[in-house]
């Protein structure tokens, strides 16, 4: 059991004492404060960018993908590496959503709103890459068994197939969840509306939330069953999403710990996002009796856990391949670790495996300057590692094909373009949105809890 | 002047725009020329030279229908009806300075599309190569001259007939006092006859031959054995013990055809039980030919000659009586030496059935000595046989030296250039530009503007040998037609049409001039042996009767020359060949055998000579030689020779067009009079700066995989199942049943990798055939080039003495295809015949099925690479094969649409294919025959016979993928008594 010195009770996951007034007091007034001029700089930067996203995207698409740094042995590029980056920052909405709301885990309730919505920003980032990474992105939609004239079916073996499916089940169901979760808070905020369009707005969104019991007993049960089918998802999504490379027989690609590996790294860098922007987000607006050091130090566990499963898979990579007597696996392995891409890959394993070690002191995992910090080296690490996974192309089997790769301009502009649209869209979502589980938070409370003076089993 | 383009278009407007005159249209004019190529280098892609290609539209008018109005015969085909899809074939001959290749040209309603190998014809015996190939390409250059040039004026050919008229009879006056000719060598009985004409209306006129590479020194070193300026012909199937003295005879020596089928055949090994040839080499610069000995020493160029003369010693040594002086080498390295002993032996041991060669590059009293070996061993009669040849005019470095010297004391006032492109590759110390500067009329025929072109008085446009009449001898003496395929699309002449005006003042069709040759030869009937003359491309018969002659080893002697500095070899290009143009994007983006470097030429140098001058590969190096300079980067090629430098010939235009334009380095500013092909003493010395190469394959080591397997012949012998053990892995299952290949065509390919020279033959005859575009320097350095066969050239051994091996690698149409398990709309799909086929029209271009290719076999479309060809361009495309788009895969077809003509023409017959009836275009081409194709259903076809030999590898067998394609091992024929 942990504990927060700061707390008058150790075991109480919000400080300060709040009352329910004043947790409904201190979210909704965010949506409902004059927009700040932070809130106005930041968004003017990051929608800049997202609109550069979408000039680079149609200079893409009247150029051909020959814009970007590909060539022969590497077909795939920073666009890939994108979409794998961004899905996978996109496992931690839905493992806080669904897994930890089952495995009645309530330290997630100050965390999990924005956790959701960072989940679904990222995997509408994460949707673009693959559909513009095709050399003919206007007709992108053979990949789907849509009936045609022409009587073609996709072809079901392809990991490809099972990528769109896998992603865009999780896309909806995450969606789902997320406003499903929204809707008693957006009642909130339509009861404190002042303004008609709020009024109205709020009004159509919260479906006539009134708060009655049989809602909440609906409420409730629909959370449990949209809970019971994310769960599956958080897996499923990252391990298809591992298949575009475990079935392929790239050397270095051709791997049965890739799915198990693929998701423990997506929970990983997940964390680190919901990480980085929470210890924002609790700074900008003033929320650090809900988002408490508590829950912020169990995130740094769970980072330091699928810090080292990911860690073992690293190893175990390298052991696997020396065991199988495969020279091509074999010098995939070495090749990543001394080869020309040698930088990208101690990159990874520094950010990845060394920087989260920091979290076996109790006293760094608590530490605000260190978590954030940490939490960006493992975004980058968590980047990176996508990068050497999919550079791997570059020294498959004959050496006479061998070649180098590198970005263009254009592949880092649309890295950044990508990361100016999550933003955009996170920003919008601070500024409209109850960005705390309003109703949940308030049920963590002692107050809520009917059995204020027994034991807790935290 | 000199920069102001010359070029005036022909009167046809280009767009709505021009004939407005709007100022984006001026802007569009002025930019065309002649800089062209320079766009391309500042821009990021070849998009934008593309796009500068796209303004011109000149030739919009031009793409129909031009069928010649002289009577030509077809080859295969009835030439009364042309089918509309139905490709015509007619023989025709491409000339090459005193050689000649007979050609069947693939024309679609009038207009060629594909040149193929007359197998009547002894130079080419059906086969080609990647200098003959491009050819076609050269065709449709939109670069080349369109118009006659009166010092920039467009003018019309009789405009230059007129002024001829009065110009002729001025010389004739004078006897010809004052007139020159300079053209390139040639073997051409019509050719000869103008030539004799011209001699006799202008006694006193002068006649000079010259090219910058020829085989001057060849004639020269005969004559001094024998007396008599012979040609060798070699038979090299009979040779079973060959030593090669700088002699690149499988690819850049002339007549390399003959040399690579013959070698082939000595060579290659049904079973371990054959008996197959050896090769010895002795070279400065790695060449293939070096690639493909059994021991290779390297030695610059000045130490060949002490190794020559020294095996002559030793020979003698050993017993063999010749006539060469004793103690004529100099002082050898110990590796050199230890050579010598094991060397002679087996040269003794085989007499009679040995083969001693020399390259052009040596001088002549190597050729010479050559000669008396052979004689001595005797192989004269044998396995090498001497011709004199006639109708031919031979390259004279001497007398071309005294023409310039008159040309710049004045004394030549009308000079007649017959093609040729002096100024841009005379040797630098006859500062030739200034010579024709004093020239008061000069004329030059050229296939475009070039750099001699610009400063003449009369720029006459030269037609392509496939708009021409003509005729030829080739190596042997056998005469080859040449037919025009297509009226000149520029309106071009040819070099008879401008000589028989030169000497009669008459403008005469060559159909005629040819024609005139030929009557009085034939005693009856013209016409019916006329077109069967046409119809086989060849007359039959006509070769050199052999002379039989003795050398006479007395006169040879040599000064030896004690040099400091660096030894430079100016050789031929290996990708650009001494015919191929500059201008030419299949050639330039060609990768070179030995450094696989494209669109640039280097310095090559030896590592140790590169850690000696600090200099890494794309390092800047000054080369300084008789006080002149360039800069060139370098490039470090494991087994070159030390302290030696090789340079390709052939780059560095600033005339030849859009794409030659300022690609390499013009290393004829070197170049002197006295050392055309080897110099000694040149200062080299790192300067500051890098260059950037396209450099097609990065990596040279097989990094101890089994991808070429290699044994020697003991080894093979031993255990003639060595190939097949060299890789273990355990049982191959599948998850699934795997369809079963078995009712109706299974087609499939051995390659055999014992015969493959790395000769690129394939790689161009694919890239004609298939529609393959070019993609430009930035692109192919990006790695995004798109030969859908490749040649992999991967090192062996240590760094400074390593072996080279070649492999030729395009889709293998495996049977269980990784590419087309990882498609997810199914635009790659196995048919049942056993092809792994694309659909293009599919494909949305997710590149999964390129990465999941073992063998890196698929090509993307990363632009649009043909969208904006220039219409002329468009004429070279063969419309059987799909022109892709952007954002498509692309990959070898087993050149689907042969097999579907060949399938078709059966079922008309009502019969099955045959073996043979289909042949694609890479197994078509090569030259040394290493490629087979056909049905493996077929127990007797004689692919399924090389796939059973014990030879026959599948690479990556190991990945149970089943490819269609299997090699068979290299082996080597190494002497167990040579120093390792």
């Amino acid at each position: 059991m942990s504990s927060a010195t700061e707390h008058h009770d150790p075991n109480c996951l919000v400080t300060g004492n709040p009352t329910f007034e004043s947790i409904t007091e201190s979210v909704s007034c965010i949506p409902e404060s004059r927009t700040p001029l932070a809130w106005k700089i930041m968004f003017s930067i990051s929608a800049s960018l997202a609109l550069g996203l979408f000039c680079l995207i149609g200079y893409l698409f009247w150029e051909g993908v020959g814009v970007w740094g590909l060539n022969n042995p590497v077909g795939w590029g920073w666009a890939i590496v994108n979409f794998v980056f961004w899905v996978g920052i996109g496992h931690a909405g839905t493992l806080i959503s669904a897994i930890l709301f089952l495995l009645r885990q309530r330290w997630r309730t100050a965390i999990n709103r924005f956790a959701e919505g960072m989940t679904i920003f990222a995997v509408i980032c994460a949707l673009i890459f693959p559909t513009i990474h095709v050399g003919r992105a206007w007709v992108i939609h053979w990949t789907l068994p849509i009936p045609n004239q022409m009587g073609v079916w996709p072809n079901f073996r392809s990991p490809l197939l099972w990528d769109s499916f896998a992603v865009g089940t999780y896309f909806i169901c995450s969606f789902l969840f997320w406003y499903v979760g929204l809707i008693p808070d957006l009642a909130t905020l339509r009861d404190r509306a002042k303004t008609r369009i709020r009024k109205i707005i709020y009004g159509l969104f919260s479906l006539g939330w009134r708060g009655g019991n049989r809602q909440w007993r609906h409420y409730e049960l629909t959370y449990l069953i949209l809970a019971g089918i994310s769960t599956p998802l958080v897996l499923s999504v990252h391990s298809i999403v591992s298949t575009d490379f475990a079935t392929a027989q790239v050397p270095g690609w051709h791997t049965t710990i890739f799915p198990p590996y693929f998701v423990a790294g997506a929970i990983f860098s997940g964390f680190a996002m919901v990480m980085t922007l929470s210890l924002i987000a609790r700074k900008v607006f003033n929320l650090t009796h809900i988002i408490t050091k508590k829950v912020l130090e169990r995130m740094n566990m769970i980072m330091l856990l699928t810090g080292m499963m990911v860690g073992y898979a690293y190893s175990m990579e390298f052991f696997i391949a020396w065991y199988s007597g495969n020279i091509y696996e074999q010098f995939a392995f070495v090749n990543r670790a001394f080869g020309p891409y040698a930088w990208a890959y101690w990159i990874m394993i520094s950010c990845n495996v060394l920087v989260p070690q920091i979290f076996w002191f109790k006293k760094l995992r608590n530490h605000l300057v260190v978590m954030f910090i940490a939490s960006i080296f493992i975004n980058i690490g968590m980047w990176f590692e996508r990068f050497v996974i999919v550079v791997t192309l570059a020294r498959d089997f004959l050496p006479a094909a061998w070649d180098y790769y590198s970005p263009t301009w254009h592949d880092i502009g649309l890295l950044i373009g990508s990361f100016g649209l999550f933003f955009t869209l996170f920003l919008l979502f601070m500024r409209f949105l109850p960005i705390v589980a309003m109703s949940e938070v308030k049920g963590i409370l002692p107050q809520a809890d009917p059995h204020k003076s027994g034991e807790h089993h935290g | 002047m000199k920069d102001k383009p010359r070029i005036n278009g022909k009167e046809y407007w280009r767009s709505l725009d021009q004939l407005g005159n709007t100022p984006e249209f001026r802007e569009w004019v002025e930019r065309e020329f002649p800089q062209g190529a320079s766009e391309m280098d500042n821009s990021w892609s070849r998009r934008s030279f593309l796009t500068i290609m796209g303004a011109s539209m000149a030739l919009a008018g031009l793409a129909g229908c031009r069928r010649p109005v002289e009577k030509i015969v077809p080859y295969v085909k009835a030439p009364e009806e042309i089918i509309p899809g139905i490709a015509q074939k007619y023989a025709t001959t491409m000339p090459s300075g005193n050689y000649a290749y007979g050609l069947v040209v693939e024309s679609h309603e009038g207009r060629p599309t594909k040149l193929e190998g007359n197998a009547l014809h002894p130079s080419s015996l059906g086969k080609s190569t990647a200098e003959i190939q491009s050819t076609i390409l050269d065709l449709y250059d939109p670069d080349r001259s369109q118009s006659l040039l009166e010092i920039g004026v467009t003018r019309k050919w009789d405009d230059f007939v007129a002024f001829w008229l009065t110009l002729g009879a001025e010389y004739s006056a004078k006897k010809g006092a004052g007139l020159a000719v300079l053209s390139e060598p040639f073997s051409s009985p019509t050719m000869m006859r103008l030539k004799t004409a011209f001699t006799k209306r202008y006694p006193k006129a002068k006649w000079v031959s010259w090219a910058p590479s020829a085989d001057e020194n060849i004639y020269t070193g005969i004559a001094l054995a024998s007396g008599k300026r012979l040609r060798p012909i070699y038979a090299y199937a009979k040779a079973k013990v060959l030593l090669s003295i700088d002699s690149d005879f499988l690819l850049t020596e002339n007549d390399s055809i003959v040399a690579n089928l013959g070698f082939a055949k000595g060579r290659s090994l049904d079973s371990e039980k054959d008996e197959m040839n050896r090769l010895y080499t002795v070279e400065s610069l790695y060449s293939p030919t070096g690639a493909m000995a059994d021991h290779r020493l390297r030695l610059k160029p000045t130490d060949i000659a002490n190794f020559a003369f020294a095996l002559a010693d030793e020979l003698s040594a050993q017993g063999l009586k010749h006539s060469l002086r004793a103690g004529l080498g100099g002082s050898l390295s110990a590796s050199a030496s230890k050579w010598l002993k094991p060397l002679a032996k087996d040269l003794l041991a085989n007499k009679g059935r040995s083969l001693v060669l020399a390259g052009a590059n040596q001088p002549p009293e190597i050729h010479a000595l050559v000669m008396v070996l052979n004689d001595a061993l005797g192989n004269n009669g044998k396995t090498v046989e001497y011709v004199e040849p006639l109708d031919s005019e031979f390259s004279d470095m001497s007398s071309f030296k005294t023409l310039t010297k008159d040309m710049r004391s004045g004394k030549v006032g009308a000079l007649v250039m017959l093609g040729g492109n002096p100024v841009y590759n005379a040797p630098v110390d006859l500062e030739f530009s200034k010579a024709l500067k004093k020239v008061k009329r000069s004329i030059h025929l050229s296939e475009r503007v070039d750099e001699t072109s610009n400063e003449v008085l009369w720029h006459i446009p030269k037609a392509h040998y496939l708009e021409s009449w003509g005729d030829t001898r080739s190596a042997d003496g056998t005469v080859g037609m040449i037919q025009p395929l297509i009226e000149p699309l520029f309106n071009g002449k040819s070099a008879v049409e401008l000589l028989s005006l030169i000497v009669t003042g008459q403008s005469v069709a060559g159909h005629d001039l040819v024609r005139e040759t030929w009557k009085p030869k034939v005693k009856s009937n013209f016409e019916k042996t006329w077109r069967r003359y046409l119809h086989d491309g060849v007359i039959k018969g006509t070769a050199y009767k052999a002379v039989r002659v003795s050398a006479n080893g007395n006169k040879i002697s040599r000064q030896s020359k004690v040099t400091d500095g660096y030894d430079i070899v100016f050789h031929t290009c290996r990708t650009l060949g001494t015919q191929g143009s500059a201008n030419n994007g299949w050639l330039q983006e060609l990768p070179d055998p030995i450094t696989k470097i494209s669109w640039d030429n280097v310095a090559t140098i030896s590592p140790a000579t590169a850690k000696d001058l600090g200099v890494a590969n794309e390092d800047m190096v000054r080369i300084t030689l008789n006080g002149h300079e360039l800069s060139i980067p370098a490039w470090i090629v494991p087994g070159h020779a030390d302290h030696c430098v090789g340079l390709a010939l052939g780059y560095g235009h600033t005339r030849s067009g859009r794409v030659g334009n300022n690609v390499g380095v013009n290393c004829s500013r070197l170049r002197n009079s006295s050392s055309l092909a080897i110099a000694t003493g040149a200062k080299v010395e790192r300067t500051t700066g890098t260059f950037e190469l396209a450099n097609l394959q990065d990596h040279g080591s097989m990094e101890g995989r089994p991808i070429v397997r290699e044994a020697t012949i003991e080894e093979y012998r031993k255990d003639p199942e060595v190939i097949k053990e060299m890789v273990e892995h355990p049982p191959l299952l599948s998850l699934w049943d795997d369809y079963e290949y078995t009712e109706g065509y299974q087609w499939g390919m051995a390659i055999d990798l014992t015969t493959c020279s790395g000769c690129n033959a394939c790689t161009i005859a694919c890239q004609s055939e298939n529609n393959i575009p070019i993609v430009g320097k930035v692109e192919a350095r990006k790695g995004r080039e798109m030969h859908w066969i490749r040649i992999d050239r991967y090192f062996s051994g240590s760094v400074e003495e390593p072996e080279m091996v070649h492999q030729p690698v395009a889709c293998a149409h495996c049977e269980l295809a990784p590419c087309e398990q990882v498609c997810p709309v199914a635009a790659t799909t196995h048919d049942k015949e056993g092809l792994n086929t694309m659909v293009y029209n599919r494909c949305i271009g997710t590149r999964y099925c390129a990465n999941n290719c073992p063998y890196k076999v698929r090509r993307f479309n990363f632009f649009n690479f043909t969208k904006d060809y220039p219409e002329v361009v468009k004429m070279a495309q063969n419309p059987d094969v799909t022109v892709r788009s952007r954002g498509v895969m692309e990959k070898c077809s087993y050149c689907v649409q042969r097999i579907n003509a060949g399938k078709k023409t059966a079922k008309l017959e009502k019969r099955e294919v045959r073996d043979g009836d289909i042949v694609v275009a890479c197994q078509q081409a090569c030259p040394a025959d290493a490629i087979t194709f056909g049905n493996l259903m077929d127990k007797n076809s004689k692919v399924s016979k090389m796939k059973k030999r014990n030879r026959d590898y599948h690479l990556l067998q190991e990945l149970n993928i089943k490819p269609r394609t299997s090699y068979l091992a290299k082996i080597r024929n190494p002497n167990p008594e040579m120093p390792s």
